[in-house]
């Protein structure tokens, strides 16, 4: 197996974000410094949008229309965008400050909007359906469970579960430190935090059992789930850590450790598919199979480190964002 | 695809701003952003000011602090700089240098323990210092109510005494003297309307390990064994000097104690032991040239040399003779007492009192003369304040184990007390000068420069909250091999 360029474009800046378009035709990636480029998935043909003035941070495709894009950025502005006609459609404000987390709900009926202390509901046309009290810190991250039922969403000191139709509080969760990010397995049984102090931290929301795993080199800020709701990736130190979560959970068992040269940045597995990339601090990009004995499948080095991976949505390509502003399209070659 | 590793890049520069509403920050800050120094730099604010200028970046941010463990403040730190810094990290082109402004009553603990909170945190940013503005004209207002201000004096590593237009060139020594106490590892820089040459506050590596190497010996300058001194000008002749409270009249009293005034506690007169016996009050009286600073300044340190030699008992009746002696006057348990002064040459007389209680004439014709210059010792250099900073320095090898495990127990034991420790260190069997500094409980301490031909030295300075200086060197000699 191994991966080979498709094709790759240089942006404005470091690439803050990335991701496919619903169907996979297009590529949609964000410059810190603020433009918003869409790429053709089949040739890279590019189309620049002038996104946020004085800085994007996060970019959201509409899970089922597959030219409505939603951008956040420093200007404390949402955007939706349509790809077809490059054209701005709308702009949502969420109190003053960063816009720094977009969410689309799994049948596209909310874009959750995280600005600071603030939560928010919007529409798919930028209106607004609801408005979170402020949490008590800023929010961290959030994070939709599978089903749609609820929005995670993090800070410092806990986890908060947000009924989807009535918005009120589902649960909380207490934790006693700072939080990086938020994963829902796909069957919904799980809700893990990625963490300061450093660890990982899984609730079973469905029940009062929660698990925490400790002994990571530094914070915890990449997280992903297999489709099977078997496999947890994290980063958190040279290494990528594979937890089993299968029956009663991880607690006991002991990691695979999947080893990289440097620090990892980034990891994804495949939506349908089995494989996970994982990427560190030296460029290296590689993927696993984690059920092989021998999981290695395949290695790339990039000259830059990668700040964001993606998989497309047949699983086919990889999307890569840099921190030099390159973004390379790779494609899974057996 | 090419092969090449990417290198990682320096750490950016990050400078602290602090100080009181009013002192004068937001006037340094539009001047660090106006100024031509072609740097790019980030500032993050946390006041609503009237900054805002083209091409540098200004973030607005509020204070939001994470308790990482019960509330402590040694555990603290500022989340929204934690994200924000984060996000900074995100550019191609790297920052020249960053500046985070705080609130005027913003605790920097957890501002610097930001910096300590993890890898990334220290591979991708290096604090440079914490730089804090003074108001000249009101510090002393505030200094003995707000527990805040002597915090963020304790903390800096460069101090702006600003708006020294505002006070006389006396008070402007007082507070610059009383600032010294608190923090004598500090630059002090003097300014008006924060002028100053920003080479002095960005970059400067206050907190760089590299260039603590340079830590001043000076702020191991003894404290003065006087607590008042005062310049006459005296004709020729012999003159009552009175020692205790005049019987007759008031105003005529020049000896003028401010520090009387102040509600002291209690704890200060546990302090007179070095004064000298009960009942005495040792003087010194030195000639002085003129009212120049480097004048008063030569004869002050004569004094402090007379001060540790042998002294000469005076009783009442008797008189003094200015000169390189030591006068133990006999004061009596009323602390009352009349003595004689010679005068041989008409000219100015600065005179310096151990202890600074006891007011002290001199009469000229019947009347008590005002002394054209005074500085009281006893606010820059007394034992009241709380924070203050204590330096040891100490020849020979230290331990490495005993050192670390020194260390460690007495950041464990007193980190919330001590704000800042930064030290050069001779290690027994490292050729290299070991460097080191820390805030509360977080320390950091790494290898540098040879020592070479240097004399092996080792020069520690903690500044924090009721320090025992005795133990302190105590515990510090016990670590040498």
């Amino acid at each position: 197996m191994q991966l080979t360029k498709h094709w790759a474009a240089q942006l404005d800046d470091y690439v803050i974000d990335l991701g496919w378009s619903a169907d996979g035709t297009r590529l949609a990636a964000a410059a810190s410094s603020g433009p918003v480029s869409l790429f053709a998935t089949i040739d890279g043909a590019r189309t620049d949008l002038p996104g946020h003035d004085d800085g994007a941070n996060c970019l959201a495709w509409h899970p089922a229309q597959p030219a409505l894009l939603a951008t956040g950025g420093q200007d404390a502005k949402v955007k939706l965008w349509d790809a077809d006609s490059a054209q701005h459609t709308a702009s949502a404000g969420v109190g003053g400050a960063w816009i720094e987390h977009l969410a689309w709900s799994p049948d596209g009926a909310k874009l959750a909007v995280a600005a600071g202390r603030q939560l928010a509901f919007l529409r798919a046309d930028g209106s607004t359906l609801h408005t979170f009290k402020p949490a008590p810190k800023t929010i961290s991250a959030i994070a939709w469970q599978p089903a749609g039922g609820c929005l995670a969403s993090a800070y410092f000191g806990g986890v908060c579960l947000w009924d989807a139709d009535d918005f009120i509080a589902q649960k909380e969760f207490a934790y006693a430190n700072g939080i990086h990010a938020l994963v829902w397995s796909p069957d919904n049984r799980w809700l893990v935090s990625g963490n300061q102090d450093p660890s990982v931290h899984l609730w079973l929301p469905d029940t009062t059992d929660e698990f925490h795993m400790s002994g990571y080199e530094g914070k915890v800020k990449e997280l992903s789930f297999d489709r099977d709701s078997h496999w947890l990736a994290t980063g958190g130190g040279q290494d990528a850590c594979l937890w089993d979560c299968t029956g009663a959970g991880p607690e006991g068992r002991e990691p695979t450790m999947l080893p990289h040269q440097a620090k990892v940045c980034a990891v994804a597995f495949q939506h349908a598919h089995g494989l996970l990339a994982t990427a560190s601090q030296d460029g290296v990009v590689q993927l696993w199979s984690p059920e092989r004995p021998k999981p290695l499948r395949a290695t790339v080095k990039m000259p830059v480190p990668a700040t964001k991976l993606a998989w497309s949505p047949d699983d086919g390509l990889l999307a890569v964002g840099s921190e030099k502003g390159v973004v390379y399209v790779l494609k899974v070659e057996d | 695809m090419s092969p090449t590793t990417p290198a990682a890049p320096a750490p950016i520069p990050v400078t602290v701003l602090t100080g009181f509403l009013g002192a004068g920050k937001t006037t340094l800050l539009n001047r660090i952003l106006t100024e031509q120094h072609g740097k790019k730099l980030a500032v993050i604010e946390n006041e609503f000011g009237e900054v805002g200028v083209d091409n540098q970046l200004v973030i607005q941010s509020d204070e939001e602090i994470f308790e990482m463990n019960n509330g402590c403040i040694c555990c603290s730190v500022r989340g929204d700089l934690i994200r924000i810094l984060g996000r900074l990290m995100k550019r191609k082109d790297r920052l020249d240098g960053i500046l985070i402004e705080t609130t005027g009553l913003a605790d920097p603990g957890p501002v610097a323990q930001t910096f300590f909170t993890d890898d990334e945190m220290r591979a991708r940013f290096r604090l440079d210092s914490i730089v804090t503005v003074v108001d000249a004209k009101h510090v002393l207002l505030h200094i003995d109510d707000a527990p805040e201000v002597k915090k963020q004096i304790g903390f800096a590593d460069v101090i702006i005494l600003n708006k020294t237009d505002l006070v006389t060139p006396a008070e402007a020594d007082a507070i610059a003297g009383r600032i010294h106490k608190i923090n004598a590892a500090a630059k002090i820089h003097r300014t008006q309307n924060s002028a100053i040459d920003l080479r002095h506050v960005l970059n400067v590596g206050g907190f760089n390990l590299s260039r603590a190497t340079e830590l001043d010996p000076k702020f191991l300058e003894p404290s003065y064994p006087f607590e008042w001194a005062g310049v006459y000008a005296l004709p020729k002749g012999e003159h009552p000097l009175v020692i205790g409270h005049c019987h007759h009249h008031d105003e005529g009293c020049g000896h003028d104690h401010s520090h009387e005034d102040h509600a002291h506690d209690g704890e200060e007169h546990d302090h007179h032991h070095h004064h000298g016996p009960e009942g005495t009050l040792d003087i010194v009286v030195m000639p002085v040239k003129s009212f120049a600073e480097t004048d008063l300044a030569a004869a002050r340190d004569a004094a402090v040399l007379v001060f540790s030699d042998w002294e000469k008992q005076v009783k009442p009746g008797e008189t003094v003779v200015p000169g390189g002696t030591l006068q133990r006057l006999q004061i009596g348990e009323h602390a009352h007492a009349h003595f004689g002064l010679t005068i041989a040459e008409p000219g100015l007389f600065m005179v310096f009192e151990a202890c600074g209680h006891h007011p002290l004439h001199i009469q000229v014709m019947g009347e008590n003369v005002k002394p054209g210059w005074q500085q009281d010792y006893e606010h820059t250099h007394s034992h009241d304040d709380d924070v203050s900073s204590v330096g040891i320095t100490e020849k020979g090898d230290l331990d490495g184990k005993k050192l670390n495990d020194w260390i460690g127990q007495l950041l464990k034991v007193k980190g919330n007390d001590i704000y800042r420790c930064k030290g050069v260190l001779a290690v027994k069997g490292s050729p290299n000068r070991l460097v080191f500094q820390g805030v509360h409980m977080l320390f950091d301490a790494k290898f540098d420069t040879p020592w070479g031909t240097a004399p092996r030295t080792n020069t520690l300075v903690f500044i924090g909250k009721n320090l025992d200086r005795a133990a302190l060197t105590e515990g510090f000699k016990g670590c040498l091999t």
